[in-house]
C-alpha cells in the first residue's frame, strides 16, 4: 500500500463535470477526486467517453458544465506539469527516431523554443528511461521495439516531464506480460513520489489490482470508488449494457467490452 | 573532348553563367532536401505537391503584372496564402483532405494557364515557369535565393525539435499544449517558400522531385535523423551539380540539348534507384550472414525490415512472473 | 497504486555528443557558395582571345540573320546559328553551348523588333562584351494586328527594302568589329543589294498578274504584313489570330475566318512550313477553299533546312511569291 503525499492536494478535482463536441455531449455529470500519489482507473466500453475524459483533463475539450479543475487550475493552466501516455500502437513504427530521442521530447516543454536539450534534460531522459527498465535499448530506433516496450517507452516520457498528474489511455492494451509488468513498476515508483494516476483500461484484473479507486462509465458516471465497491456485477452490466459479465476462478470478474 | 572527373568539379568555374547556375541549383538543392525530410516525416508530399501548382497562377500573374521582376513577389503572395489555406483546410478535417487539395491544385492551376495562355509567346512563357531556366539566373535572383533558403534554414532549425515531435506524434504534442495547427503552418509556409525560391532555376513542376527525393533516399540509408538530414542536404545538391554538369557537357560535346532541370530531376531519381539497390544489397548480405543477437545496439532496423518485437533480452527478466490472478 | 516490484534494467553507456550540427553543415555550404558567387562575379565573359583561325566570330539569332550573315561575311566569318530551320523563334532556351558561343562571340546579330524577348537574359547570363547587330534598326515598322496589337510586327525581312537595311546593319557591324576587311564585306553588299532589288521586281511583276480581285492572304499567322503592304495585297485574316503558334481556336474565331473567307471569296488558303498544316487543312474544308500546305507551305517565320526550296532568303522569298501567285490567279 502506498503512502499518499505528503501535501495533501488533490491533484485532479472532477465536480459534477459535462463535457461536449460542440453541440453533444460526450460525457455527462462526472464526480470524483483523486489525491496526489493515488491512483484511478477509468473503465467503461468503446466510446464511453474514457479518452474525452482524459483530453478534458488536458484542457483539449470544452467542460460546458460542471468543473474540471487539475493541481487546483483550469485544466489548459495546469498542462505544465500534466503528463500524458497515448497508446503506442498509433505511432509509426518506421519513423527514424530513437529510443533516447523519444523520451527526450518530454523534456520539449521544460526547454522551450529554440534551444537545444543539455546535459540535465538528457540525464533527466536517462533516469526516466531507466525508470521503465528500458536504459540498455536508448539507442535504438524506437520502432524496432515491441509494442509493449514502446508503450514504456512512451511512458517514460512522461516521467521526464515530472509529472504531477499522469493520464493513460489504454496503456496495456496488446502488451505482453513482462511489458506490463515494468509499466505497473514505474508506475508504483511515480505514486511513490506523489504522482496522481490515471488510467483508461478494459482490463478489469489490473484495475483490481493496481489502481485505488475505480470510476465506471458510459457516456454518464456509473460509479466511483474503490474496485470492491465498484467491480460488482451488478454495476458493471449496467456499465456495460448488458454486455457479458462472468465470473473467474478467482471471483475476478471479466467483461467483454 | 569528353569530360574526366576532374573536369566535372572544375568546369562550372570556367563559365560565370555555369558558376551562377551551379550556386542557385546548390542552395535549392540543400534547402529541398532539408524541407524534404520534414515533408517526409510529417506524410505531406502531397500538399507540397500541391503547392507547387497553386503558386503557378501567382507566377504568372506576377509576370503579366511587372514582367519578369513580378514572378518572384507573385509567387510569394499567392505561395504564402496557399499554404494558409491548406493549413486551415487540414485543420477542419471536414472534407476528405485529398480530394480538397486535388480539387484546388487543378483550379489554381488551370487559372494560371488561362492567364498565360492570353499572352503571345506563351509556350516559352509556360516552359520556363514550368521547368525553369537556370542558365540565366542573374546574380540577383541568387540573392533573393540565398535570403529565401537562408530563412527557411533558420526557421526548421528553431523549431526543429517541436516539428519532429509533431511529426512524431501530434496527440502528445497537443497534449503537451503546442498548437499542433501554428506548428503546421510554419512547416507549409517553408515548403511554399522554397517552391517560390526554385521557381526560377527549376520550375514549379520539378521542384517537388527535388523536394521529396533526397529526403526519400537518405531515408533508405538511414536510421537517425540528423544522417538523414544531412544526407537529404548533400544528396540534393549534387545532384543538381551532377544534373548541370551532365546536361551542359551533352549539349556542348554532342550538340543535344538536355532541359538542365529535367536532367538534375534524372539524376535525382537514378541517385534514388541507387540507395534502393544498395538498401536491398545491404538486406541480402545480412539475412545470408548469420545474425547477431537481436537487440544490438549498433544495428539500426532497414527500412522495409518487419519491425516487431525484438528477442526477450536477458536483462529484462522481471523480478517474479507476471500476475494475472489477484493480489490480496 | 499497490503494486511493488522490482525490475531490474542493466545500465546502458551513454553517449552524448554525437552532434555534428545539421545546422553548421549547411552554414558551411552556404559560405562556400557565397564565396563562389564573389568569384564568379569577379570573373568577366567574353572572349578576348585570338580570333579562330582569323575569322570574325559571329553568332546569329534567326534563320534569316544567319543567311544574311554569311552572304555579307562570307569566308571571312565564321557563323553559328542558334535557332534552327523550322523553330519559332518566340520560343527558343539557349542551350549551354549557345550561351558558350555567345560568350566568345565578336558580333551578336539579331532581329530585334522584339522577336527574341529571350535574348537579353542570354546575353547578360553568357556575359557576351562584342558588336550586337540590331538588323530592325532603321526600318520603319508597322504595328502588330490582333493579339499584337501596340506591339511592333517583328517579321521586317518579307519587304526586300526592308531587308536592304538590314543587311546593310550587319554590313556596319562587321566593318567596325573587323576594319581590315571591311572592303571585303562592303563589296558583298554591293552584289547582294543589286539581288535583292531584282527580287523585289520580279516579285512586284509577278504579284501584278493576279487578279485585283483576287489579292487576298489568308494564312496561318500574321507574319506577312510587310509582304502585303509592298505589293498590294490585303490580308483577310490569319488561321491563328495571334503571334503564337500553338494557340488553339475558339470555335466562334474559327468561324469568323470562314465568313469571312467565304464573304471575300478567296481562292486558297495558305500554310506556313514551321507549322502543322491540320488547322489550315480544316478552315479550308469548311470554307471551300484550296489549302497549300505542306512541301508548298510558305517560309513565314523560319527559313527551311539546307537542301529545301527555302535554305536562302532569296530562295525562300521567291518560292512565296511563287506559290502565292499560283494559286490565287
Amino acid at each position: 500500500m502506498s503512502p499518499s503525499s505528503a501535501t495533501g492536494a488533490d491533484a485532479l478535482v472532477l465536480a459534477d463535470a459535462t463535457v461536449a463536441y460542440g453541440r453533444v455531449a460526450a460525457l455527462e455529470r462526472v464526480s470524483g477526486r483523486v489525491p496526489a500519489g493515488r491512483t484511478v482507473a477509468l473503465i467503461g466500453p468503446n466510446g464511453a467517453g474514457k479518452s474525452t475524459l482524459i483530453k478534458a483533463i488536458l484542457g483539449l475539450v470544452p467542460v460546458v458544465s460542471g468543473a474540471i479543475t487539475v493541481l487546483g487550475q483550469a485544466p489548459a493552466k495546469a498542462r505544465r506539469e500534466v503528463g500524458y501516455v497515448p497508446q503506442a500502437d498509433t505511432l509509426d513504427a518506421d519513423f527514424p527516431v530513437s529510443v533516447a530521442q523519444v523520451v527526450l521530447m518530454g523534456r520539449y516543454r521544460r526547454i522551450g523554443w529554440v534551444r537545444r536539450p543539455g546535459a540535465e534534460d538528457r540525464a533527466v531522459a536517462a533516469a526516466a528511461l531507466d525508470t521503465v527498465g528500458l536504459a540498455h535499448r536508448a539507442k535504438e530506433r524506437f520502432g524496432t521495439l515491441s509494442g509493449g516496450q514502446r508503450q514504456r517507452v512512451l511512458l517514460a516520457r512522461a516521467i521526464a516531464a515530472s509529472p504531477r498528474l499522469l493520464l493513460l489511455d489504454e496503456p496495456f492494451n496488446g502488451v505482453d506480460a513482462v511489458s506490463q509488468d515494468a509499466l505497473l513498476a514505474a508506475l508504483a515508483k511515480l505514486t511513490a513520489g506523489g504522482t496522481a494516476v490515471v488510467i483508461s483500461t478494459h482490463d478489469l484484473a489490473l484495475a483490481h489490482l493496481a489502481c485505488d479507486d475505480v470510476c465506471l462509465l458510459n457516456r454518464h458516471q456509473f460509479a466511483f470508488g474503490p474496485p470492491a465497491a465498484t467491480l460488482t456485477p451488478e454495476l458493471l452490466r449496467a456499465t456495460y449494457g448488458g454486455a457479458a459479465v462472468e465470473l473467474g476462478a478467482h471471483g475476478v470478474l471479466v467483461a467483454r467490452p | 573532348m569528353s569530360a574526366s572527373l576532374g573536369t566535372l568539379l572544375t568546369v562550372p568555374f570556367e563559365r560565370p553563367y555555369l558558376t551562377r547556375a551551379l550556386i542557385e541549383l546548390l542552395l535549392l538543392g540543400g534547402v529541398a532536401g532539408i524541407v524534404g525530410v520534414f515533408v517526409l516525416l510529417r506524410r505531406l508530399a502531397f500538399l507540397a505537391d500541391a503547392l507547387t501548382h497553386t503558386v503557378f497562377p501567382g507566377v504568372v500573374i506576377g509576370f503579366l503584372v511587372s514582367g519578369q521582376h513580378g514572378i518572384f513577389p507573385g509567387a510569394l503572395v499567392i505561395g504564402c496564402l496557399t499554404a494558409t489555406l491548406f493549413t486551415g483546410l487540414a485543420a477542419t478535417r471536414r472534407v476528405a483532405e485529398d480530394a480538397t487539395l486535388a480539387i484546388l491544385l487543378t483550379g489554381f492551376f488551370a487559372v494560371g494557364v488561362v492567364l498565360v495562355s492570353r499572352r503571345s509567346s506563351y509556350t516559352s512563357d509556360l516552359t520556363a515557369f514550368l521547368f525553369g531556366r537556370v542558365l540565366t539566373v542573374s546574380d540577383g535572383d541568387i540573392v533573393t535565393t540565398a535570403v529565401v533558403t537562408g530563412a527557411v534554414v533558420v526557421l526548421l532549425a528553431a523549431l526543429r525539435k517541436e516539428l519532429l515531435l509533431v511529426a512524431f506524434d501530434p496527440q502528445a504534442a497537443q497534449a503537451a499544449g503546442y498548437r499542433v495547427i501554428a506548428l503546421d503552418l510554419a512547416l507549409n509556409l517553408s515548403i511554399a517558400l522554397v517552391v517560390v525560391a526554385a521557381v526560377r532555376a527549376v520550375g514549379t513542376v520539378l521542384v517537388i522531385a527535388l523536394i521529396v527525393v533526397p529526403a526519400a533516399a537518405a531515408r533508405l540509408l538511414s536510421d537517425r535523423l540528423l544522417v538523414v538530414t544531412v544526407l537529404a542536404a548533400v544528396f540534393g545538391m549534387a545532384s543538381g551539380w551532377i544534373g548541370l554538369l551532365v546536361s551542359y557537357q551533352v549539349s556542348v560535346d554532342h550538340g543535344i540539348r538536355l532541359a538542365t532541370g529535367a536532367t538534375v530531376v534524372l539524376v535525382l531519381v537514378a541517385g534514388y534507384l541507387l540507395a534502393l539497390a544498395a538498401t536491398a544489397a545491404r538486406a541480402r548480405s545480412r539475412r545470408t550472414a548469420p545474425d547477431a543477437l537481436a537487440g544490438s545496439a549498433t544495428r539500426p532496423a532497414l527500412a522495409g525490415e518487419a519491425t516487431g518485437p525484438a528477442a526477450p533480452s536477458a536483462p529484462e527478466a522481471p523480478a517474479r512472473a507476471a500476475p494475472r490472478g489477484p493480489v490480496r | 497504486m499497490r503494486y511493488r516490484g522490482d525490475v531490474r534494467s542493466s545500465p546502458a553507456p551513454d553517449n552524448p555528443g554525437r552532434r555534428a550540427r545539421g545546422g553548421r553543415l549547411t552554414a558551411a555550404v552556404l559560405g562556400l557558395a557565397v564565396t563562389l558567387a564573389l568569384t564568379a562575379c569577379g570573373s568577366s565573359g567574353g572572349g578576348s582571345e585570338a580570333r579562330a583561325g582569323g575569322k570574325l566570330r559571329v553568332v546569329a539569332t534567326t534563320t534569316q540573320a544567319g543567311d544574311f550573315s554569311r552572304v555579307i561575311g562570307g569566308g571571312l566569318v565564321t557563323v553559328t546559328q542558334l535557332i534552327k530551320p523550322n523553330v519559332d523563334p518566340h520560343d527558343y532556351e539557349p542551350s549551354p553551348a549557345d550561351l558558350n558561343a555567345l560568350a566568345s562571340a565578336d558580333v551578336l546579330v539579331v532581329n530585334g523588333a522584339g522577336l527574341e524577348s529571350w535574348l537579353d537574359d542570354a546575353v547578360s547570363a553568357s556575359g557576351f562584351e562584342g558588336t550586337r547587330v540590331v538588323m530592325a534598326d532603321g526600318v520603319s515598322l508597322r504595328e502588330g494586328t490582333g493579339a499584337e496589337a501596340g506591339k511592333p510586327d517583328p517579321h521586317i525581312w518579307h519587304d526586300p527594302r526592308n531587308a536592304r537595311i538590314m543587311v546593310s546593319d550587319i554590313e556596319k557591324g562587321f566593318a567596325a568589329a573587323d576594319p581590315a576587311d571591311a572592303p571585303v564585306f562592303g563589296r558583298n553588299l554591293a552584289g547582294y543589294l543589286t539581288a535583292l532589288d531584282a527580287l523585289d521586281r520580279r516579285d512586284a511583276a509577278e504579284i501584278a498578274t493576279i487578279p485585283a480581285r483576287q489579292r487576298l492572304l489568308v494564312t496561318n499567322h500574321d507574319a506577312f504584313g510587310y509582304y502585303t503592304a509592298r505589293y498590294g495585297l490585303t490580308y483577310v485574316g490569319s488561321i491563328i489570330p495571334s503571334f503564337d503558334t500553338s494557340a488553339e481556336l475558339s470555335g466562334k474565331a474559327i468561324q469568323n475566318i470562314v465568313t469571312k473567307i467565304r464573304a471575300t471569296g478567296v481562292k486558297a488558303v495558305f500554310s506556313e512550313s514551321s507549322l502543322p498544316p491540320k488547322t489550315a487543312d480544316a478552315i479550308g474544308q469548311e470554307a471551300g477553299v484550296a489549302v497549300i500546305a505542306g512541301e508548298n507551305s510558305l517560309y513565314a517565320d523560319s527559313l527551311g533546312p539546307a537542301g529545301s526550296a527555302g535554305a536562302t532568303y532569296l530562295n525562300a522569298e521567291e518560292h512565296n511569291t511563287d506559290v502565292i501567285v499560283k494559286a490565287l490567279r
